[in-house]
């Protein structure tokens, strides 16, 4: 039944009525029969937020390419349209045929952020499902989860049936057709998930059974009887001949990531020690220049956009960047289609390559050099100097850019104030790069602005800092004030991140299952969007840990090197011993040099999950000999 | 070469603002190969032009653009095509050349008609009598509300051409638009309330729909692709 008929004239009184009307060009309305399986994906955030996602893109193509099965969309509803459907007494509907979630087989979630776990929630209750897996039975729909933020998904794990760890194209389908013959074959619902956590990647949270101490650490995880007792990351290991969507569809809507995209490469091997996507996404596979060309080709062709992004975690490393750049520029120029890069490294080449492609329609730039000192770059291991970053900021004004965009963070472990300065004097002396150019500059050009984003460093699961305690609140705002207090001058424009912000999603980035309650507690007392700034309030959170009687701060503390961490169970294929070694030498002051250009660095996840390494390397094979 | 195209937008892209759907018809013409003339400068882009926009929420039945072309192509071809990569809900309806010196649509277009599905309690006979005085009345005064601006006393008399009872609840108007007199569609409404005493109900914008833009000359309306409204000569390619 349509759901959404029986308030589309209604949805003139909420804000954005687009985000829900579906119909975008491109969209895939299989007929409803009975044989097909249902798959209903949902992101917890807003349209124009998961309609940006590329994970999701993947999914909705790969999955209706299959003929037994029908997959829709569904994102989160703006609180507007939450209260109409409330006020209705109607459930949350899919976007292509308006269906409630109780007509599909499957429900989907993607997790990315932990700051939309309450709108995981939302979503469950708008469907009519109970939020524990637990409490819902066989013919409730299979709820499902999987997404970049896996390295630990502790505190929302209980909601789930099953999540998949690492990347899903190569088993979803395995997994969607096996739940179905499973079901049809009149297995509970237990029996079902036994089963399918057969399949590799497959973690299916009920079946490992979490004791705590006294003391509140993890005294033990057990997987049940016969159950794997890790779970394996999963990955693509041929990128270039893995599915990738042509026929994207096309948003009314200004998303957020409003042009066509596609992926030249996956994972990053720089080894930056704050980052959980460079360990989860290790390591990096490429797609070749001439597949990337056809499929631009095509998803130019069938979106009608005007923009291309070569996306990746590292894009300007990719081995044919610069004749893919050459070519795509050569060939679109005259039919006036843009080319942009997501992620810039701090160098000149990279502006070079900027400048080449941004013949048509010129963006901003953006360098995240981190941290202010080279000791500090040293101990996160952004292999970034000083010099890299003037002199890409030099070649950018030059080229006739006004505005740079600089990224840092605050709250690094060791850090002190003489990093902080060294942010400072960074941005001063960039600053005055800018003016003395433009100062000889006989063009007219805008006045240099350089915008300073700062963001607070926050322990990831996975990660060599996944021991490190949170920034203390009281000197993460002395911190900001220092910024803000000296970078408050014409042409520099600052912003932070809200404290309170950072410290709740540092809890949840390294929580356990007993945070579950604390979700559902502060969504019960309003908690939406809480990565908006304008619907998040701490004191409701702090009301819900107090209600179930966990203290915020240990989750924020320093973690031993011999506790028990929540996602232990959680195998992405590293050796045990590096994220400890990369701590190790951080601690010294040590870098790590990219294994893509020097020799291995021994993370063996190559050996682990089997990959086929398609940049060739030297000392590739002697290792794993 | 420029070109004149009536279009209808319904169902489902009601919801789509004038913007979004500028956006839409750039990538359709993409999506169609359409040979069209792009701007100059750091950031280039479709030069095409609209009439007035449709608020977000209604229907409208005979829209209107202009668009520069690079090249001749025949008008059927582009239709078809263009037809081809648009979303369910536009279409494009007939196109016409016209000459490069011609007005823009937002400088002629001075008329609409709108269609309401009223709420209206009365017999037929009441109805039209109602009607008939409130068309006859020699001022029709409301309150307009700006934006970041004062509120304003208006006289909507002069500018309400026509209304007619299609069939029970559903009325049309013929109002003006443009910059030289416009009358937002609610205000008929409004005005229709306060001479009411309430009985007439303000409905919200999904029930009122644009049939059509027009200029209106000597008391006649013509649509804005109609050659009594065009300069009379097109510059051949």
């Amino acid at each position: 039944m349509n759901v959404r008929d029986k308030i589309y004239d209604r949805l003139i009184e909420v804000s954005n009525p687009e985000r829900y009307i579906g119909n975008e060009y491109n969209i895939i309305k299989k007929d409803w029969d009975k044989e097909k399986i249902k798959v209903l994906t949902a992101f917890p955030d807003v349209y124009e937020i998961g309609m940006s996602h590329l994970g999701l893109k993947i999914i909705y193509h790969l999955l209706n390419k299959e003929d037994n099965i029908l997959c829709e969309r569904t994102y989160s509803p703006w609180p507007d349209l939450e209260k109409l459907l409330r006020n209705e007494n109607l459930p949350i509907f899919s976007l292509e045929s308006g269906r409630s979630v109780d007509e599909f087989d499957i429900l989907a979630f993607t997790l990315q952020y932990e700051m939309s776990y309450t709108n995981i929630l939302t979503i469950l209750d708008l469907a009519g499902l109970s939020f524990y897996s637990s409490d819902r039975g066989a013919n409730d729909p299979l709820v499902i989860g999987g997404g970049s933020i896996v390295s630990n998904v502790e505190p929302v794990a209980l909601f789930f049936d099953l999540i998949f760890i690492g990347e899903a194209e190569n088993h979803i389908v395995e997994i969607i057709n096996k739940y179905n013959e499973l079901k049809n074959d009149g297995l509970t619902k237990n029996e079902i998930l036994i089963k399918l956590s057969d399949i590799p990647g497959v973690y299916v949270p009920s079946l490992y059974n979490i004791k705590y101490t006294d003391n509140g650490t993890i005294k033990s995880i057990n997987s049940k009887d016969n159950i794997k007792p890790k779970i394996k990351r999963q990955l693509v290991s041929n990128l270039d001949e893995s599915f990738y969507p042509e026929d994207f569809l096309v948003p009314y809507m200004d998303i957020v990531h409003d042009r066509a995209t596609v992926e030249v490469s996956r994972g990053c091997t720089k080894g930056c020690r704050f980052c959980s996507a460079g360990i989860t996404y290790r390591p990096v596979r490429e797609r070749k220049k001439d597949t990337l060309l056809k499929q631009i080709d095509n998803i130019l062709d069938s979106t009608g956009y005007d923009e291309i992004s070569l996306t990746s975690l590292s894009t300007v490393d990719h081995t044919e960047i610069q004749d893919l750049v050459q070519e795509l520029t050569a060939k679109y120029e005259k039919e006036n289609v843009s080319v942009s890069l997501s992620s810039l490294r701090v160098d000149k080449f990279s502006v070079e390559l900027a400048k080449e492609v941004q013949k048509v329609r010129k963006t901003g730039l953006t360098f995240a050099p981190e941290a202010g000192t080279e000791r500090l770059r040293k101990v996160i291991n952004k292999g970034v100097s000083e010099k890299n970053l003037y002199e890409a900021c030099e070649a950018a004004f030059n080229e006739g850019w006004s505005t740079v965009k600089l990224y840092f963070m605050i709250g690094l472990p060791t850090e002190n104030n003489e990093d902080l300065q060294g942010i400072v004097d960074m941005v001063n002396k960039v600053l005055e790069i800018g003016n003395e150019i433009r100062k000889d500059n006989k063009k007219s050009m805008k006045p240099i602005r350089i915008n300073v984003s700062v963001s607070t460093f926050i322990p990831k699961a996975s990660t060599p800092f996944q021991w490190e305690p949170m920034v203390d609140k009281v000197d993460l705002i002395e911190k900001i004030k220092f910024l803000r207090n000296k970078l408050n001058k014409k042409g520099i424009n600052f912003s932070w991140n809200d404290e309170n912000l950072s410290l709740l999603e540092s809890v949840f980035s390294r929580g356990d299952r007993r945070l579950a309650d604390v979700l559902i507690n502060a969504w019960e007392k309003g908690a939406r969007f809480d990565g908006w700034g304008d619907f998040f309030d701490i004191n409701t959170w702090l009301e819900s840990f107090r209600e179930n009687n966990i203290n915020p701060d240990f989750y924020l503390r320093r973690r031993s090197k011999d506790e028990i961490l929540p996602w232990d169970h959680i195998d992405l294929g590293l050796n045990p011993k590096f994220l400890l070694n990369e701590y190790n030498k951080a601690l010294k002051n040590e870098n790590t040099s990219d294994c893509r250009f020097a020799n291995c660095k021994g993370c063996n996840i190559c050996i682990n999950l089997d990959v086929d390494l398609d940049i060739i390397r030297n000392d590739y094979n002697v290792y794993k000999n | 070469m420029f070109i004149r195209t009536e279009y209808e937008k319904k169902d489902q892209l009601k919801y789509i603002s004038h913007l979004e759907l500028m956006n839409t018809f750039r990538r359709s013409f993409r999506r169609a190969k359409l040979p069209v003339k792009y701007s100059q400068g750091y950031n280039p882009h479709i030069i095409f032009s609209m009439s007035q926009p449709l608020p977000v929420g209604m229907i409208g039945y005979q829209e209107y653009f202009d668009l520069e072309l690079n090249q001749g192509i025949a008008f059927d071809l582009i239709k078809t095509e263009v037809n081809k990569k648009l979303p369910a809900g536009l279409k494009i309806k007939e196109i016409i050349e016209i000459n490069e010196k011609e007005k823009s649509l937002q400088a002629i277009v001075n008329t609409a008609i709108y269609q309401y599905e009223m709420e209206f309690d009365k017999s037929p006979k009441d109805k039209i009598k109602l009607l008939k005085n409130f068309l006859e009345k020699e001022k029709i005064e409301i309150t307009r509300f700006r934006r970041n601006k004062e509120d304003r006393k208006i006289d909507l008399a002069p500018m309400i051409h026509d209304g007619k009872i299609v069939e029970d609840n559903i009325w049309e108007f013929t109002i003006s638009t443009g910059s030289s007199g416009n009358v937002r569609p609610q205000e008929v409404l409004r005005a229709l309330n306060i001479e009411t005493k309430g009985l007439i109900k303000k409905v919200p914008l999904v029930k009122i729909k644009r049939i059509g833009l027009f200029v209106r000359k000597d008391n006649r309306l013509y649509k804005p692709i109609n050659s009594e409204v065009l300069k009379k000569e097109v510059k051949e390619n």
